[in-house]
């Protein structure tokens, strides 16, 4: 999450669910959170009973807008202008936090003059490489800020990595330097003024004419939530993937953040920013990763180009001088030492060259490409239904059949394990069964109360499970298949010591295992996790006592400390105590649980107010102290200045609270870190049915990949084939791909078929009944689905036109009990250019009355769909 | 033992299901079949034998929401979970002739499975339309108000399984006051349309079982003045006696004339 | 769900669709001549309908066994009283031999029905476990098996005497019996007005004060009939007791047809009220009619086509009323009305147009 990780030093998010209690007001946007994640939703609930006011923007009214205070439909992926108008009404009425604003944020950097705004180059910012389709970052530097030069063809600037996720680290801008700053915020280069022109004509007006939002109810909604902020007021706001899932979503991510970091938001109690995240274990799945960017604990994965051979430069060029991030070089020695234990050595740089090198985009989209292009042998689908959650499900099935062989291990058969016989090419007769090469083995796998292990869940805590029930027959879990595949690989290439297979057999993999089958001890594994001294393998007690010199190892340094001392597994802890419950399993870092929490307290170590106090320095004990840990040195005392060409976390003042960045502060500005600006500027979707209202000539994101080619084409803009925007959302209903609940009869029963929630206006449109069948095509693909006719879709008026936007979930597809067509053969794979994740919430679409044949008619009449005159 | 109930606040519902669900799982009820309705997102469409729990969804209800640029008309969403009423007086209870159907230490209104001989006569008996005879299995069933649950010293399934204390669950008489604070409460927010649905004025006598929602209650399908058909009975053996009579009567005059 | 059939959309009507497009984004509205525009209205709960109009009272679940055992249960019940009566008043031996054993017959198969109803025969044994006098159901229950008991004593003892074993004891079982099966069979004709009539159904409850007289003389009706192409043609009593209660279906004829409103609208109006009316037609004014031609004419014939047309009539009858009762719990609105069984208390609802839609496409 580089919105959040740029914008505050951290990618997640930066409260607790319980925290929104505490709350004055709540704006929820970019997600359904009362059905999405309905157990957090009880304390939004909680808030809006004492009187918070809760605010719903979304382009359908669902469960969550039925309990809020306001509901503001918008257009989907209009989402910046919005939140540019909340920001621009925020600077124009003075509504922000000042004294917050001027010593917790960089609004008073002075940037460099050679900066050029997407204000002023119609839609670009300066550093546009056009051929390379990306931007340079020097110029979006603070003024003095030394230009890292980089290594081979890229742009120069503070990073290059080409990867997104390490961006969740916040930290690349490593050494910023001695910038200049103005507490007065008046130098027309400070962040602040440059903030301001940025987002002058983010108006009302603008709101109503593009978002589809009349004006006085967007300022009504506007005071509201503003003026529920400062000294003794929060707010906080919650997002997930009707965020995160556009072109811009990281982007989108920022405003918000901005904005927060405007009204003083951050690090208060009932401040910050939520992101709501997905699966049980999303946060988890980023912090110990399983993207092919990132190591454990947000350290970038070297690329081939960029990252050399050596170890120092890969450390000199992403640590940074000040700040937290100087301590790069512990946790990089450290995780390496955890992997390769005796074989890594100072000699060989602890085994650095073991680890594989970035060649290119291995993101799911890329190498699925790939794969379609016959590019790939083999296939792992582990915990995954890509025939039906990822986009253009189309491809990616069609793709999976150019396999040699594809291994899913699944609680059920699903779309992906059966796509050689049940799927809709087959159907339609594009591919026979007899015809795929493609060898299946579906592994049956142990569901979750039938293993050990933890979830680190949307507030960053991680919470450990017991094995309920034995898994029945020969149904395992995945620490037990990784563990036996691996034990299996490294017996192979023991027996060939071939340079290949170097990096295998110097991989330590000694795991004790126990039971009837032989489960690796998940404990273990735990306190490999926390990390201990490699001489005697005593546990460390946190990040802190992690060493560079290859004496403590450590499998990722944001948890450590959840298993301090020998039987003391913090996660599994049941204890709660206090308002924030520590005691109840273990939040990274150090079980904080309101993160940058320093800042809920003055510059001169006071809270802000008797209601909002949070952290605090204590005078007479001198450290800080409150309810939650605080997220700051502890004993560093709030008058404290650095000297000169002080290093690490000494270079920051007592009163800088956002200590992952070199400055200390919250960014409203973020000078490197980001593939798409410094701020966020407004783009149309990929897919539009509007032009873009301020910049004519660049209506998209300029860096977005479109990985457009024929099997995954694009509706041009203005393209009358496709006139309603299509948006697709979860039912709480269902989970996902549908795996665990269409087959699940108490599930699917509540939702067993797949439809489309259209508004009465299109449905008299189009002469589509409540309940009837209707057809929506792509140039992607066509599917059939029945209608839902209700007012709680709302017709908008954009540009003077009339907008219709169909909604799909995207749960469906042809097993199980709940079945329908595949929602995702319509959308397209794009790429947001930071982390690499698709469009789902806004595309075009064409849609008429009637039923699909299940035969080869229903391409045909697509393909008649795509010839009509665009 | 004190009497237990539920207060159902409809301003709190989410619309989730899990109480639903919830209900399903720790009874182990069947599923009703995969039909879309197409009424909202309600696709359970009522209580019966195998739905003890149901969450309604009714569309278009006063909320203060903000509409968009082109609708006056703004839209609402209102959920509120259904669930047998337990009634003071329940017809299902006093028309069960096989006395399956028994009142527990706690109030509730619990049909003894083992006895009940699936005379289906209960089903015309409720005024709320909730018990049903399961085709298949031949006995009548309805929420059990967790008794085996609430026998253990445990919540029922539903309201432990509800995120938002939407289903309040303890001593009836203490619902019944938390239920007037809350009209307050939501009166001081502007709220002036919610009621307690709780018929104590008609033969019924009140419910177990009470509900909270803004609005008319029929929308939610809840009678306006729900009765015990007991109440109806004086009148039905009245006739029948004056049937009897007669019939008797007749049959006499008709063969005095023909004797012997 | 199933993947067949359906409109498979065509190149003409999409073209069409386009051009709706094209003014609809302009003007925001449709008003294409020749389009049928089904878009909306949509289900919708309100007060009036309910909750989407989904029913609110559950349909009642008897299936054909019961309105047969009303039917067998009604004429067995009188029949007994028409056996204790002439025992006592007449001399056809035969008419009450044959009435014993109707009753007997009847209560014999009245249980078996109900057993049948039940599924399981052990079931029948539980509703021996309580007496409860405020559950019609219970009632009907203990009457039923006081009047097998009876009837079947009855029946036995009226057998045995015929082969004239020790009269003496016989005959007092036979009248001891005979009566408490007369006594039992007047609660066996009528209180299964009571039982569907102290019901949440609105049609049945409106009628509570009626069913049990009605159904008591349909019941004698049968019965009488039944005994008339026995062989007891000629008998007058039997004539004049079927007289009265034809005459009796006639006036309650008369009271349904009158009253015209929505709870009574099963028993006018669709399949429930076909069966209803022509089961009223066949219990009231045919035999009342074919009795009057009778009585003028002496033709047999037409007595009996009189007694058919009561059987047919009181078991069409029966049938009549349970599918009304299903009908009428169908009526989603009828329960949301306060009182809605009280004639007094009208309450005007708007009829509900019809925007419930059909789920199967
Ligand atoms: N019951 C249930 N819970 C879940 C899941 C599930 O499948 N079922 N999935 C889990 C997972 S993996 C995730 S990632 C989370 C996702 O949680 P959410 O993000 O809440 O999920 P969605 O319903 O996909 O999208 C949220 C909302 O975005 C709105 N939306 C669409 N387009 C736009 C737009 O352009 N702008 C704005 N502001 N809003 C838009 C949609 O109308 C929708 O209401 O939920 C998690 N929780
Ligand atoms: N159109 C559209 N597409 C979307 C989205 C959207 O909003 N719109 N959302 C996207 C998002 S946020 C997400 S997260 C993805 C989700 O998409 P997927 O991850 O493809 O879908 P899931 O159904 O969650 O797949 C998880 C599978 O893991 C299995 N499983 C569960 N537990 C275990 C276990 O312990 N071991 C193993 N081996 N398997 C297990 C489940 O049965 C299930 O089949 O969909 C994405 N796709
Ligand atoms: S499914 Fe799990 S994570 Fe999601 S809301 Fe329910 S309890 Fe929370
Ligand atoms: S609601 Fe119906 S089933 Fe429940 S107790 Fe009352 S009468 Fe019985
Ligand atoms: S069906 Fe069962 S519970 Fe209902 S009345 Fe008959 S015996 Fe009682
Ligand atoms: S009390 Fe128990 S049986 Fe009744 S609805 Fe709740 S969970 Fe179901
Ligand atoms: S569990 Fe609670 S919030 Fe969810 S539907 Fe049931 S009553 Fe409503
Ligand atoms: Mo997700």
């Amino acid at each position: 999450m580089p919105g959040l990780g740029t914008s505050f030093g951290r990618g997640g998010a930066t409260t607790a669910q319980q925290d929104l209690q505490f709350s004055d007001a709540i704006l929820i946007m970019g997600s359904s959170m009362a059905e999405n994640h309905p157990v957090g939703f009880q304390w939004v609930i909680e808030a809006r009973e004492k009187g918070a006011k809760v605010i719903h923007v979304d382009p359908r009214f669902n469960r969550t807008s039925a309990m809020a205070d306001y509901w503001l439909p918008l257009r989907a992926g209009s989402d910046i202008i919005f939140l540019g108008a909340l920001i621009n009404y925020v600077l124009r009425n003075e509504k922000y936090f000042r004294e917050y604003v001027v010593h917790y944020t960089n609004a008073s950097t002075i940037l460099r003059e050679d900066f050029q705004d997407t204000e002023d180059l119609g839609g670009l910012f300066s550093g546009f490489d056009a051929e390379a389709a990306s931007y340079s970052p020097e110029t979006w530097l603070y003024e003095g800020a030394p230009v890292r030069q980089p290594r081979k063809g890229k742009h120069a600037g503070h990073s290059d990595v080409v990867g997104g996720h390490g961006k969740d680290r916040g930290g690349e801008a490593g050494d910023i330097g001695e910038h200049k700053n103005d507490p007065t915020l008046m130098h027309p280069r400070c962040v602040f003024q440059v903030l301001k022109k940025h987002f002058a004509r983010y108006s009302a007006e603008l709101v109503e004419r593009s978002c589809g939002i009349p004006q006085e109810k967007f300022l009504q909604v506007a005071e509201a939530y503003t003026s529920a902020s400062g000294p003794d007021k929060t707010g906080a706001i919650c997002y997930a993937v009707g965020w995160t899932q556009h072109s811009t979503g990281v982007q989108i991510i920022r405003a918000a953040a901005i904005l927060q970091l405007l009204l003083g938001n951050i690090g208060r109690p009932g401040g910050g920013i939520l992101a709501l995240r997905g699966h049980a274990t999303i946060q988890g799945s980023t912090d110990i990763p399983t993207l092919y960017d990132i190591l454990p604990g947000y350290l970038p994965m070297p690329f081939f180009e960029s990252d050399s051979k050596k170890l120092s430069e890969y450390i000199e060029k992403h640590s940074s001088k000040t700040g937290w991030w100087s301590n790069f070089d512990k946790y990089i020695v450290s995780l390496l030492k955890a992997w390769y234990g005796e074989a890594a050595i100072r000699e060989n740089e602890f085994g650095f060259n073991y680890l594989p090198r970035v060649t290119g985009d291995h993101s799911h989209f890329g190498y699925w490409l790939d794969m379609a292009d016959g590019k790939l042998h083999g296939l792992f689908v582990m915990g995954q239904n890509p025939a039906v959650g990822a986009p253009n499900a189309r491809l990616e099935r069609r793709a999976l059949s150019k396999l040699k062989w594809l291994v899913v291990r699944d609680l059920v058969e699903t779309e992906t394990a059966s796509f050689w016989k049940d799927s809709p090419e087959i159907q339609r007769g594009e591919m026979k069964p007899q015809e795929i090469a493609t060898e299946v083995f579906f592994l049956p796998a142990a569901g979750h109360a039938e293993k050990a292990g933890s979830y680190t869940n949307t507030q960053r805590l991680m919470q450990f499970r017991e094995k309920a029930v034995d898994p029945p027959g020969d149904c395992r879990g995945e620490t037990w298949f990784m563990y036996h595949l691996g034990r299996r690989l490294k017996a192979r290439a023991e027996s060939e010591q071939t340079t290949r297979n170097a990096a295998l057999n110097a991989l330590t993999w000694d795991y004790r295992t126990g039971g009837q089958h032989g489960e690796p001890v998940v404990e273990e594994i735990v306190a490999e996790i926390n990390g201990y001294t490699a001489a005697d393998r005593t546990l460390v007690p946190g990040y802190k006592e992690l060493k560079n010199d290859g004496s403590t190892a450590c499998g990722c340094w944001i948890y450590s400390g959840v298993m301090p001392k020998k039987g003391e597994n913090k996660a599994r802890k049941r204890e709660p105590q206090g308002r924030y419950g520590h005691g109840w399993g273990y939040a990274w870092p150090s079980d904080r649980r309101i993160l940058y929490n320093r800042s809920s307290a003055r510059p001169d170590g006071k809270p802000w107010s008797e209601r909002k106090k949070l952290v605090w320095w204590d005078e007479d004990k001198k450290e800080w102290t409150g309810f939650d840990t605080p997220d700051f040195t502890k004993t560093k005392p709030p008058d404290y200045q650095p000297e000169k060409g002080a290093k690490g976390d000494d270079a920051l003042a007592g009163d800088a609270p956002f200590i992952m960045h070199p400055d200390g502060v919250g960014w409203l500005w973020v000078s490197s870190g980001l593939k798409d600006g410094p701020l966020p500027t407004h783009y149309e979707p990929l897919e539009s049915v509007t032009a873009n209202p301020l910049y004519p000539s660049h209506a998209i994101s300029p860096v977005a990949d479109k990985k457009e080619r024929a099997d995954n084409a694009y509706a041009h803009p203005g393209d009358k084939r496709f006139p309603y925007i299509l948006s697709t959302y979860r039912l709480t209903e269902h989970h996902t791909a549908g795996g665990m609940s269409r087959t699940l009869p108490h599930l699917a029963e509540l939702q067993p078929e797949l439809f489309a929630e259209i508004s009465p206006q299109l449905a008299i449109e189009l002469g589509i009944e409540n309940g009837k069948y209707m057809v929506l095509t792509t140039p992607r693909g066509i599917i059939e689905l029945r209608a839902l006719v209700t007012e709680r879709i709302k017709t908008l008026k954009i540009d003077g036109r009339h907008v219709h936007q169909i909604f799909v979930p995207y749960h469906f597809g042809y097993k199980g009990r709940a079945v329908g067509d595949v929602p995702n053969d319509l959308l397209a794979i794009s790429e947001e250019p930071n982390v690499r994740i698709m469009e789902t919430k806004a595309l075009v679409c064409n849609a008429k009355p009637g039923r699909l044949p299940r035969n080869k008619r229903s391409l045909a009449i697509w393909k008649q769909d795509l010839k009509r005159p665009a | 033992m004190t009497t237990t109930g539920f207060l159902t606040d409809s301003t709190l519902c989410i619309g989730c299901k899990a109480c639903e669900v919830a209900c399903k799982e720790w009874n182990q009820l069947p599923d009703d079949g995969y039909e879309w309705s197409g009424h909202s997102y309600d696709n359970t469409q009522a209580l019966g034998h195998s739905t003890w729990r149901h969450v309604k969804f009714v569309e278009d209800t006063p909320e203060p929401a903000v509409g968009g640029n082109l609708g006056e008309q703004l839209p609402a969403w209102s959920f509120s979970s259904d669930v047998c009423k337990h009634c003071e007086v329940a017809g299902c209870l006093e028309a069960c002739p096989t006395g399956a159907i028994v009142r527990m230490e706690f109030g509730a209104v619990f049909i003894q499975p083992d006895i009940c001989n699936g005379c289906s006569y209960c089903v015309v008996s409720c005024p709320f339309g909730v018990v049903q005879r399961n085709e298949e299995d031949g006995r009548a069933f309805k929420c059990t108000f967790c008794s085996d649950r609430q026998r253990a010293g445990l919540k029922p399934a539903c309201a432990q399984a509800c995120p938002t204390e939407s289903i309040r669950f303890g001593p009836l008489d203490e619902l019944r006051d938390q239920a007037q604070d809350r009209l307050k409460k939501l009166a001081a927010r502007g709220i002036e349309d919610a009621v307690i649905y709780d018929p104590t004025e008609t033969s019924v006598e009140g419910i177990h079982a009470l509900f909270l929602m803004r609005g008319d209650p029929r929308t939610y399908n809840l009678p306006q003045q729900p009765e015990v058909p007991t109440i109806y009975q004086k009148k039905g053996w009245t006739s029948a006696v004056i049937a009897a009579g007669s019939m008797l009567a007749l049959a006499l005059l008709s063969f005095l004339g023909e004797s012997k | 769900m199933s993947h067949t059939g359906g409109r498979v959309p065509d190149y003409e009507s999409e073209r069409r669709l386009a051009e709706l497009r094209q003014t609809a984004s302009q003007t925001g509205r449709v008003e294409g001549k020749g389009v049928a525009v089904q878009g909306a209205p949509f289900p919708q709960a309100s007060p009036a309908d309910g909750y989407y109009g989904i029913p609110l009272l559950k349909e009642p679940q008897w299936k054909k066994e019961v309105p047969l055992y009303f039917f067998v249960g009604g004429a067995a019940g009188a029949s007994a009283i028409i056996a204790s009566s002439a025992g006592w008043l007449s001399a056809d031996r035969d008419l009450v031999r044959k009435a014993r054993w109707i009753a007997a017959a009847g209560s014999v198969l009245s249980a078996a029905l109900l057993t049948k109803d039940l599924g399981v025969p052990s079931r029948f044994i539980n509703m021996l476990r309580v007496f409860k006098p405020q559950s019609p159901m219970s009632m009907g229950a203990w009457t039923l098996t006081v009047f097998s008991a009876s009837s079947v004593s009855a029946a036995l003892a009226n057998f045995l005497r015929a082969k004239e074993l020790s009269a003496g004891p016989l005959i007092l079982l036979e009248n001891g019996s005979g009566m408490l099966a007369a006594a039992s069979g007047l609660i066996m004709s009528s209180y299964t007005g009571v039982l569907i009539g102290a019901t949440v159904v609105p049609v049945w409850n409106r009628h509570v004060g009626t069913l049990p007289m009605h159904f008591a003389a349909s019941g004698l009706n049968s019965v009488v009939s039944i005994l008339e192409l026995m062989g007891h043609e000629d008998n007058r009593a039997l004539n004049r007791l079927a007289l009265a209660a034809s005459a009796y279906e006639v006036a309650q004829g008369v009271a349904i047809e009158s009253k015209r409103d929505r709870v009574n609208r099963p028993l006018q109006k669709g399949a429930s009220g076909f069966i209803v009316r022509i089961g009223g037609l066949l219990s009231g004014p045919a035999p009342l009619a074919l009795r009057i031609a009778y009585a003028v004419t002496g033709n047999k014939k037409l007595r009996r086509a009189a007694a058919v047309s009561s059987i047919a009539g009181s078991l069409l009858t029966r049938f009549g009323w349970m599918s009304a009762g299903k009908a009428s719990a169908k009526d989603y609105a009828l329960p949301l009305r306060p009182t809605y069984s009280k004639p007094e208390a009208p309450i005007k609802l708007h009829e509900r147009q019809d925007r419930a839609i059909k789920t199967s496409a």
